[in-house]
């Protein structure tokens, strides 16, 4: 197994567009940041005078405003006097941790990368014809597609690394020197943003959509053979999916769509399902059994059909 | 024969679409022998061979490899057996090289000194580092001999594996073959559209016409042979004929006449006796060619045979 999974990475990384995915995230970190830096606005003032003129000027809007749009407003006043009796002071651009927050939205780039490959590693086989070459050896055809499934995930792992070491090694080099704390209101009282633990979460919640794309790109690339098909379908589903589920939002059924849980991240920071009354276990069971679905009929077909190729 | 057949086809069927595209072909293949596997265009020769190598799961029947069922012990009967199908696709974007050991981590025990020699049999040192997208037909023909032969495997099939070779290269993989065969006991089983190759290479022939085996001889068999006689004066020699109970054709300057070998010296010493003056007594085995074109028919592609 070990054995396959060396060449199913060996034929990966001899291919262009392999090489070219990793050229992608990279140029597109590098290019976000320097942009960043460039037009990166500074503070250059005393940021206790800042907070105070901050807080003349909320305390005239409110004055003036009705009650409605009040306590946005209200928790930044709170937020500037805690800053100044305590003597917090406030992020000064762009910082480590808002830097990683763009790393968190490369996600579905890097995703679209390991729907590429997942869509590709079994299709090109047979448009290539290698697949007879590859399928007339002592390997079980279910131990050759494992392979390629597990290689599509090493892969997809390794892109993930590759974004959240690069973003964090830019945004240490460019932006190390912006400190400060971010502060929120919860229930009346003000406490520190744990932006860490947000980036975490968001990120752990962002496997739903990237484990149930790679999953459908495999199934629709393995039993149609035909990689643009399947990189086509994906997209187009990942695009309009939400918006199929509104439009059926009002049948009962809606939710069991898996298109409408593959964003977990509406769940992040206590959110809530777009539909009524979906928690987060039932979206992540719905998930399990489409994925398991997914699967079967993956190997079923790759097992069972004869290859003419 | 008395050996154990390597390979058994049993009863091997294949209806796709309601067509019968293979009919329960039987057939053994011997360690040592090469057989050929002849056939007009469409007459399941691929079909036959995808199933013998696990590409396609028959309708019918089974293929066994040392008696084992290759459908039910895939990965054991598989790896006794090297494959060619049509022509050997191999990946492009890697080197000659990285393809071989690519299809050598697939097998057990196929040492780098393995690859190495193998490379060296097909005659690809030199190129065996660069791109396969940089291959000539025949370059990537050798490549995918050397990975049918990479775990010396006992049976070889291949289909159509001269197809794009140069005359020394055919030449080469003919006497590759034969000395395979003989010296290591591998059975090969080789289709192909060349006649002469097939005639020069194998033991035994099978004929498949409409996915039937309509035959399957041994080649160089003498029983019923032809032996043409240029004497004069040829009035003589029928009268000889004649009196010896030997059919015979009249041609322009000699007779044909059947008769088996072991008769020939006492024709000929009769025709001595009778003071002929002989020129020539030469056999005329029919060609491969005439033989299969008689069998099959002639050259029209068989309509698709619905059953
Ligand atoms: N997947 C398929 N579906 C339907 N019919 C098929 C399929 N594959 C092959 N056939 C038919 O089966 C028959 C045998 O085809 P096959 O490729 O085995 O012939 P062949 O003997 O190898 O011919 P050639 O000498 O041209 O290589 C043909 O009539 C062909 O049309
Ligand atoms: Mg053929």
């Amino acid at each position: 197994m070990l054995n396959l999974i060396q060449n199913e990475w060996m034929k990966l990384w001899h291919q262009k567009a392999t090489w070219a995915m990793l050229g992608i995230l990279v140029v597109i970190i590098i290019a976000f940041s320097g942009l960043n830096k460039y037009y990166e606005e500074r503070e250059t003032r005393d940021w206790h005078t800042v907070e105070k003129e901050q807080i003349e000027t909320y305390t005239q809007i409110l004055a003036e405003e009705d009650a409605a749009s009040n306590s946005y407003i209200q928790d930044e006043i709170t937020i500037s006097e805690y800053r100044l009796a305590h003597d917090i002071a406030p992020p000064n651009g762009m910082t480590v941790a808002d830097f990683m927050d763009f790393g968190v939205d490369l996600i579905t780039i890097v995703t679209l990368f390991a729907v590429i490959v997942g869509a590709s590693i079994v299709s090109s086989e047979f448009s290539t014809g290698t697949i007879k070459m590859l399928l007339t050896r002592p390997a079980s055809r279910a131990k050759i597609l494992t392979s390629k499934l597990v290689t599509t995930f090493i892969y997809g792992l390794f892109m993930l690394a590759v974004n959240f070491a690069l973003v964090w090694i830019v945004a240490f080099i460019l932006f190390n020197g912006n400190t400060g704390t971010l502060l929120e209101v919860v229930n009346g009282q003000v406490q520190e943003v744990n932006v860490w633990k947000n980036l975490m979460e968001v990120s752990s919640l962002s496997a739903g959509n990237f484990i149930m794309s790679v999953l459908f790109a495999f199934l629709i690339g393995s039993v149609f053979r035909s990689s643009a098909l399947a990189i086509g379908l994906t997209m187009f589903l990942s695009f309009m999916g939400g918006m199929v589920v509104m439009l059926l939002s009002k049948y009962s059924f809606a939710k069991y769509i898996w298109l409408a849980h593959t964003d977990l991240t509406q769940y992040a920071n206590g959110g809530q399902h777009m539909l009524t009354g979906v928690t987060m276990p039932f979206s992540i069971t719905v998930l399990a059994v489409y994925a398991l679905i997914f699967l079967v009929i993956s190997y079923w077909s790759f097992m069972k059909r004869d290859v003419t190729a | 024969m008395a050996q154990q057949p390597i390979v058994q086809l049993r009863n091997l069927t294949k209806v796709i679409r309601g067509k019968k595209l293979i009919d329960s072909l039987n057939l053994d293949l011997y360690p040592g022998q090469i057989t050929g596997f002849l056939g007009p265009n469409g007459a399941g020769k691929t079909t036959t061979i995808r199933m013998m190598t696990g590409l396609m799961h028959p309708t019918e029947g089974e293929v066994l490899i040392e008696g084992q069922s290759l459908q039910g012990h895939y990965e054991e009967a598989i790896s006794k057996v090297g494959v060619i199908v049509e022509n050997p696709e191999m990946y492009k974007y890697m080197s000659g090289y990285k393809n071989l050991l690519h299809f050598a981590r697939m097998h057990r025990q196929v040492s780098k000194e393995r690859i190495d020699e193998v490379v060296r049999q097909v005659g690809l040192e030199k190129r065996i580092h660069e791109k396969v997208s940089t291959y000539s037909l025949g370059m990537r023909q050798r490549l995918g001999l050397a990975q049918a032969l990479l775990h010396r495997p006992k049976f070889l099939i291949l289909d159509e594996p001269t197809n794009g070779l140069d005359p020394a290269g055919i030449r080469e993989f003919r006497t590759y073959l034969r000395k395979i065969a003989a010296e290591e006991g591998v059975s090969v089983f080789v289709s192909s559209h060349l006649l002469s190759e097939i005639e020069l290479m194998c033991d035994r022939i099978a004929i498949i016409q409409n996915g039937q085996l309509i035959d399957i001889r041994e080649m160089h068999n003498e029983a019923e042979t032809v032996y043409y006689v240029e004497a004069e004066p040829l009035a003589k020699v029928q009268e000889v004929a004649q009196q010896l109970q030997i059919e015979y054709i009249v041609q322009a300057k000699g007779l044909e006449l059947q008769i088996p070998k072991e008769q020939v010296p006492q024709l000929v010493n009769e025709l001595v006796a009778q003071q002929v003056n002989i020129f020539a007594i030469q056999p005329q085995q029919k060609t491969l060619e005439e033989q299969f074109l008689e069998m099959t028919g002639g050259g029209q592609i068989a309509e698709s045979h619905t059953k």
